[in-house]
């Protein structure tokens, strides 16, 4: 390399020649540099100018032929106080030279030494000429450059190196810094904000909304795995016109239809730019048109949380290294966030669930009767157990003389609050008909009509059992609406009978109709209504209880002389030790006239 | 420098082994000390790693924090590197980039296939 600065105009043009080398280029950089630092010109441009002529040179030796493998390439180049311009002669036969050239697939090897030229000059022009090419490339000065004026060119070279290359590092440390300490704050803030009951969805908008400020983005779309399907879908975005529908995460033979998809998938960062290569399908690529950015996997622990899209608008600004930090602490604080919110919403579902619980656990109890109206020559005792997931059986005794009474035993299929709703209107519409406790089927099919439409409306329904008591007859009226039947002893003890009148549990058909069976009540007798929660009890090897085992009770019991209460007592502590102690499923109720 | 060209590319080697200092800690290849990647020097770097990358290391760290220069035949061995880390289910680690080397990573979308580390 021979180097000859013009010394007439003071460094302002400087002329070199190098051999058809490699090894020649970068010494060549270097002495541009050094001019280009003489006049004051700062570190980036610094770099552009440094760079682009090596990939100018390098491409003139690349191209060179056993003829001009000889000739030695000259470099031009003026420094003016607006504009750089840097010229750089060859003797190949030439090339020709693209308007415009996109970068390579990122995986290519070769061929991004044309667009480090085009993307680092303001304007480059290869000139092609007998014997001779020249490649001029052109970059315009910022106004601020030339803020050294010299008198020891010596020196000042290399302190104006130095200062060049000290401000651009602190630019950067700067911007990096920045970005960390902005990334930081907002974090340390939204963690505080999160104490307080800002809700997922206003809280990720928040955060985000804040990324794009730290990140001079211009638009993000959240999408959260739904639960239930497993499909990307829209939790936040940054404006209306990217809520697009769930997508899939299915994988085609081809190609996944969408680059978030592909991204959660690979569990990578996608990066897309919106031309050629984005399929036309893409949502991001419909809502978006030209635009760059990517797309994060949001990832905590092995579980994929969603994806992070962010995007600029335009092809020439594409996010920086300390940018695509940020978003990636973001995206890992976010992944906390939702983690954290979800563990906290299950909490507090569960919660809501054993409040819904007392409350049907409260209004059931408060249906049962503390005391039982008594019958002259009978005595009664009822029993209701409720389950953990509280059902709707209740039982109630109706005074309606001296000598009369109406059982009522019922099931509302169902649980919870519905379930203790039903049963406390049921109970109430039978209490506000005595007129027609002396036939049950009656009774039963006027609560059926009034309680139908609503019951039907729910999907819900009720068995029920009514048993009219006449102790002056010594006999007894029942009806059933679908419940299981009742048991007495009959024949002195002897034997057990089932009653089990004609009937549809009340709200299937709005005109259902229901019979009435009569029964005398003979001397020692024992009446046993009960919900299906006692034959359908299970021990711990999960067998029933059953109502063989309920007949056989009651058939040990026909000759001893306990009372009601006592009788009671023995069937629920013969349920308890066939449960051993396991979870109820189901309500168990009954109730017990003996005479 | 009108020298022969066999020769001065033995003399490049020279001077890059010279300055560049290859280490290995458990699967990964370490290489300190790159002051420039450029047409001159890219391919005996590449060679010179890929020598060095025996089985089983999986990944490249190349420390970029003294790198003061980098042209396109630099990255280009850069991705051809990455081929090979990549063929070993490993990752080409590109440690404190200097700011200038840095710029030019990002420019041409590198900075994506690879990982960029500050350290």
């Amino acid at each position: 390399m021979s180097e000859s600065p013009d010394k007439s105009t003071r460094c302002i043009t400087l002329r070199l020649t190098l051999n058809c080398d490699l090894a020649e280029v970068r010494p060549a950089t270097l002495a541009l540099r050094g001019f280009l630092a003489e006049h004051g010109v700062p570190g980036e441009e610094l770099v552009a100018c440094e760079l682009a002529l090596a990939e100018a040179c390098n491409n003139a030796i690349n191209h060179a032929d056993d003829t001009s493998r000889h000739m030695r390439i000259g470099v031009e180049a003026a420094c003016s106080p607006t504009e750089i311009e840097i010229r750089v002669s060859d003797h190949t036969s030439g090339f020709d030279w693209p308007d415009r050239v996109e970068l390579p697939d990122p995986t290519c090897e070769r061929g991004r030494g044309v667009f480090l030229i085009q993307s680092l000059m303001n304007s480059s022009t290869y000139l092609r000429g007998r014997g001779e090419n020249c490649l001029v490339m052109r970059k315009s000065r910022s106004p601020h450059g030339d803020r050294f004026p010299s008198d020891d060119p010596l020196n000042l070279e290399d302190v104006t190196l130095k200062l060049a290359e000290n401000e651009r590092i602190i630019t950067d440390m700067a911007e990096e810094l920045c970005s960390c300490y902005e990334s930081f704050s907002a974090i340390f803030r939204y963690s505080s904000e999160q104490k307080r009951a800002v809700g997922l969805e206003d809280f990720s908008r928040q955060l985000l909304d804040d990324l794009l400020q730290i990140t001079a983005a211009d638009w993000y779309l959240l999408r959260l795995v739904a639960p239930g399907t497993g499909d990307l879908r829209v939790f936040a975005a940054s404006e209306p016109g990217l809520l697009t529908p769930p997508l899939p995460i299915s994988s085609s033979p081809t190609r996944p239809v969408a680059w978030e998809v592909d991204a959660a998938i690979k569990r990578r960062d996608i990066w897309f730019e919106h031309k050629g290569s984005i399929s036309a399908t893409d949502p991001l690529a419909v809502a978006k048109g030209v635009s760059t950015g990517f797309i994060h996997p949001i990832i905590f622990g092995e579980t994929l949380i969603g994806t992070v899209a962010v995007g600029k608008a335009g092809l020439h600004n594409p996010l920086t290294a300390a940018k695509i930090n940020v978003v990636h602490t973001f995206a890992d604080f976010l992944a906390i966030q939702i983690v954290n919110a979800r563990i906290q919403e299950e909490r507090v579902n569960a919660l809501l669930v054993a409040r819904d619980l007392e409350i049907a656990r409260n209004i059931q109890r408060s249906l049962l009767l503390k005391t039982l109206p008594q019958l002259p020559g009978f005595g009664l005792a009822g029993h209701c157990e409720s389950a953990r997931q509280v059902g709707g059986d209740f039982y109630d005794v109706i005074k309606l003389s001296d000598t009369s009474l109406l059982l009522v035993i019922a099931d509302v299929m169902g649980k919870g609050i519905p379930a203790a709703m039903f049963a406390a209107i049921m109970r109430s519409l039978v209490r506000a008909l005595p007129d027609l406790a002396r036939h049950p089927s009656e009774l039963l099919a006027r609560v059926n009509r009034l309680l139908f439409d609503e019951l039907s409306e729910v999907d819900m329904f009720i068995t029920a059992q009514l048993a009219f008591v006449d102790a002056e007859e010594n006999r007894l009226v029942a009806a059933s609406a679908g419940h299981c039947p009742m048991l007495i002893t009959a024949g002195y003890g002897s034997q057990i009978k089932m009653i089990s009148p004609e009937g549809m549990p009340l709200g299937i058909l709005p005109d259902a109709g229901f019979g009435d069976e009569a029964t005398p009540l003979e001397e020692s007798c024992r009446l046993l209504l009960y919900t299906d929660g006692l034959t359908e009890a299970r021990d711990v090897h999960g067998e029933l209880f059953g109502q063989e085992r309920l007949v056989e009770w009651m058939r040990q019991r026909s000759d001893d002389q306990r009372t009601a209460g006592k009788l009671k007592e023995d069937l629920a502590a013969e349920l308890a030790r066939f449960q051993a102690n396991m979870a109820l499923n189901d309500d168990q109720t009954f109730l017990i006239l003996a005479r | 420098m009108v020298a022969p060209d066999g020769f001065a590319q033995q003399d490049r080697l020279a001077v890059l082994k010279r300055s560049m200092n290859i280490s290995i800690h458990g699967d990964t290849l370490s290489i300190e000390g790159v002051k420039e990647l450029s047409a001159a020097n890219a391919s005996a770097f590449r060679d010179e790693v890929r020598t060095a990358m025996r089985e089983p290391l999986r990944n490249i760290e190349i420390d970029l924090s003294q790198a003061l220069f980098l042209d396109s035949c630099g990255l280009g061995v850069l991705v051809a590197l990455h081929k090979t880390a990549c063929n070993r289910n490993g990752l080409v680690r590109l440690i404190n980039p200097a700011p200038a080397v840095r710029q030019i990573l990002e420019l041409t979308r590198m900075h994506r296939i690879f990982e960029v580390v500050k350290l």
